[in-house]
């Protein structure tokens, strides 16, 4: 009887790569595809950190019972009216056309029952979002579609947008499947191209010409609603700094780990850096400015769950976005119609496949048949009952921590289950009262 | 006429100013010593005659639906941006990034316009009666780039659609961008904008428009993506 052969694979030349390879030998260029970072090596993350409640040392809240206030309010810099909202989780930013009509009114609705707010995206503003949404973020991109005053003029905030999360420095894309007729004469494109966004802004390039633009939309707007910046996280202690100065009410920072529906592969998983390491450079630069506080910071990019907007909150973020997760509520990824998926290359529960605009569920489609299978008011209430989950649990967290209010949750609240993240965020490693670290997140315990 | 004073005055006392003339039925406004501040007459929805009787900075008229605007002397980046309707004309030379991402409406330059002029339009049209520089028309989507004197180098660079005519000398054509004939309803649409705007035409013009091989990626055309991407 002869031995069984031992398969022996390479570290190097992994399945994925040889796969890779071999797609991009058919294609002639790179890939690209939708949804998240898909790396084999985990990012450093918020799992990373763990709370350490109240026992003899700090005195808990009745978990069930006494209040903790959620409430939230955003743009109190220059702004004459800030946009105040129940819970520190909202919807970020994403087009329709990326989305259906049904998925964006129904995070239209979902937002307004959760007591939160929803943001435009990529393509301008759609009037049944404006509709359904109480509080209405209007995006000013560097593609400039749809961009309309009167829109502009209808929003709670303005988000000027300098990049995002999933491929910051680089322009969105919106591949010819979902570039309808509609899609494109509201983007002012020729129908069915593959529409590639533009990286920089038409008329402005660096801090210096933001803080005029910032100042054009605050006299657009008569200085009543606040004005977001949002870039992806690259040089964030840098680029918040900067930001904050050219006269930003509120900074939005998106992490490597923020989702998109079509971007080259390569970005999503090798550029910019974590959530978990953004924010802690977020903060810092802020507090340096003497601006912690005044301004305020939202930090996006893979948030899941309450614990992982909880642990945000905590390093100093005074509320979240969630764009991926709340699709994921709507019923991405979730195993209806598989044959559909399979169709398409992908399986339940590892669907990228939102650049194809075949989505089986009807979020990431432009096609009005697989768009009836998201129903809007079932939608809304599945994201809605997600984000009153989540802020239930950021709630109990907090209350664990003995705080009234889930914005007093504080990175004394917070330990580092691994050295990695005790550097990058600044805290002490469990077991141990030292902080490892050296970089701009980082504080030594003496000054902390 | 209203006069307007912006001694002493910053741009959001003027703004202000001006929309307070506005809804009080003012149909004509002039903005005195504008002295190049950042973003007057921004956002403004009436069918108004707003006169800038010198230079401005940044954005003038960005944002806006419905007025006619004069600047009487040059004006810094993003004049018209975004505008929807309306007319902009300003007498002397543009900065950059002149009626960038307009959507409706004509922006005249009497002078000459610096880079991206007319980037990312979406409609209306753009008149430069001098010279143009460099990516004019940079990723234009829609509507009319009329440039009466000579173009800068990547002049229509990766443009969508639209059309561009050039009286004078072309440096050279952007990525995608290609020559196309003038047809005789081009040539109605050129004598009838410029005399709208008593501008004398050229002997002739060029067109540019997009060569549309970027409108889908394409692996037979690796040297032109190599450019563009």
């Amino acid at each position: 009887m002869s031995e069984r052969p031992v398969v022996r694979h390479s570290t190097t030349w992994k399945p994925e790569t040889i796969e890779d390879i071999q797609a991009k030998a058919d294609l002639g260029r790179y890939r690209i595809r939708g949804f998240s970072a898909l790396r084999d090596r985990p990012l450093p993350s918020f799992d990373d950190l763990t709370f350490v409640p109240c026992t003899l040392s700090r005195i808990p809240l009745e978990g069930y019972r006494e209040k903790c206030s959620t409430r939230t309010v955003l743009g109190t810099r220059f702004a004459k009216k800030p946009i105040e909202i129940d819970i520190p989780i909202m919807v970020t930013g994403m087009s329709y056309g990326a989305l259906s009509y049904n998925a964006k009114v129904a995070l239209a609705k979902a937002a307004a029952r959760a007591g939160t707010s929803t943001t435009t995206g990529d393509g301008g503003m759609l009037a049944a979002e404006r509709e359904h949404s109480d509080i209405l973020i209007y995006e000013v991109l560097p593609s400039r579609y749809g961009i309309n005053v009167h829109h502009l003029r209808q929003a709670n905030a303005i988000e000027l947008t300098v990049g995002q999360g999933a491929k910051p420095g680089t322009g969105g894309l919106l591949l010819e499947s979902k570039v309808s007729d509609e899609i494109a004469e509201l983007r002012d494109l020729p129908p069915g191209v593959d529409q590639r966004s533009p990286c920089r802004h038409p008329d402005w390039f660096g801090p210096d010409d933001m803080l005029t633009k910032i100042e054009e939309l605050r006299e657009a707007t008569d200085w009543q609603v606040p004005i977001f910046v949002k870039m992806g996280a690259s040089r964030v202690y840098d680029d918040v700094k900067l930001a904050a100065k050219a006269g930003a009410d509120v900074v939005v920072v998106d992490g490597m780990e923020g989702g998109t529906g079509a971007s080259p592969d390569i970005l999503l998983d090798h550029t910019g850096i974590p959530t978990l390491a953004a924010v802690s450079e977020a903060r810092v630069a802020l507090e340096e400015c003497g601006l912690y506080g005044t301004v305020q910071l939202i930090i996006a990019g893979g948030i899941h769950s309450g614990t992982a907007a909880a642990k945000a909150l905590a390093l100093g973020a005074d509320a979240v976005y969630m764009g991926t997760a709340a699709l994921i509520a709507l019923n991405c990824n979730k195993p209806l119609y598989v044959d559909d998926y399979q169709a398409i290359g992908a399986e339940p529960y590892a669907c990228h496949h939102c650049h194809t605009g075949r989505c089986p569920v009807g979020i990431t489609t432009q096609d009005p048949e697989l768009m009836k299978r998201l129903d809007i008011d079932a939608g809304a209430e599945r994201v809605g009952n997600f984000f009153n989950a989540a802020t239930l649990e950021i709630q109990m967290l907090a209350r664990s921590c003995g705080k009234s209010d889930v914005h007093a949750l504080e990175p004394e609240d917070l330990r580092a289950l691994t050295l990695e993240s005790s550097m990058i965020a600044g805290i002490p490693l469990v077991g141990t009262n030292v902080v490892f670290g050296g970089g701009p997140g980082w504080k030594p315990s003496s000054e902390r | 006429m209203k006069d307007i004073d912006c001694t002493g005055k910053t741009s959001r006392a003027i703004n202000q100013e001006i929309r307070h003339h506005i809804q009080a039925g003012e149909t004509e406004l002039r903005v005195q010593h504008p002295q190049a501040r950042h973003n007057l007459g921004v956002a403004i929805l009436q069918p108004v005659s707003l006169t800038m009787s010198g230079s401005v900075g940044y954005y003038c008229g960005g944002l806006i639906d419905g007025p006619r605007i004069e600047v009487q002397g040059s004006c810094g980046w993003g004049l018209a941006e975004s505008m929807l309707n309306g007319v902009v004309i300003v007498n002397q030379n543009a900065g950059n990034s002149v009626a960038a991402s307009i959507r409706g409406g004509t922006v005249v330059v009497r002078g000459s316009a610096s880079s991206r002029a007319g980037i990312a339009m979406k409609g209306g049209t753009l008149i430069v009666q001098g010279n143009s520089g460099y990516m004019t028309g940079f990723m234009m989507q829609k509507g009319a780039i009329i440039v009466c004197g000579d173009t800068a180098e990547a002049l229509g660079d990766s443009m969508y659609e639209g059309r561009i005519f050039v009286g004078g000398r072309i440096a050279d054509l952007g990525n995608d961008a290609v020559m196309a004939e003038v047809t005789d309803q081009d040539q109605e649409f050129l004598a009838t904008t410029l005399a709208q705007y008593d501008i004398a035409a050229p002997a002739s013009f060029q067109k540019v428009v997009s060569g549309r091989r970027l409108w889908q990626f394409d692996k037979k055309d690796f040297d032109t993506w190599r450019e563009a991407l």
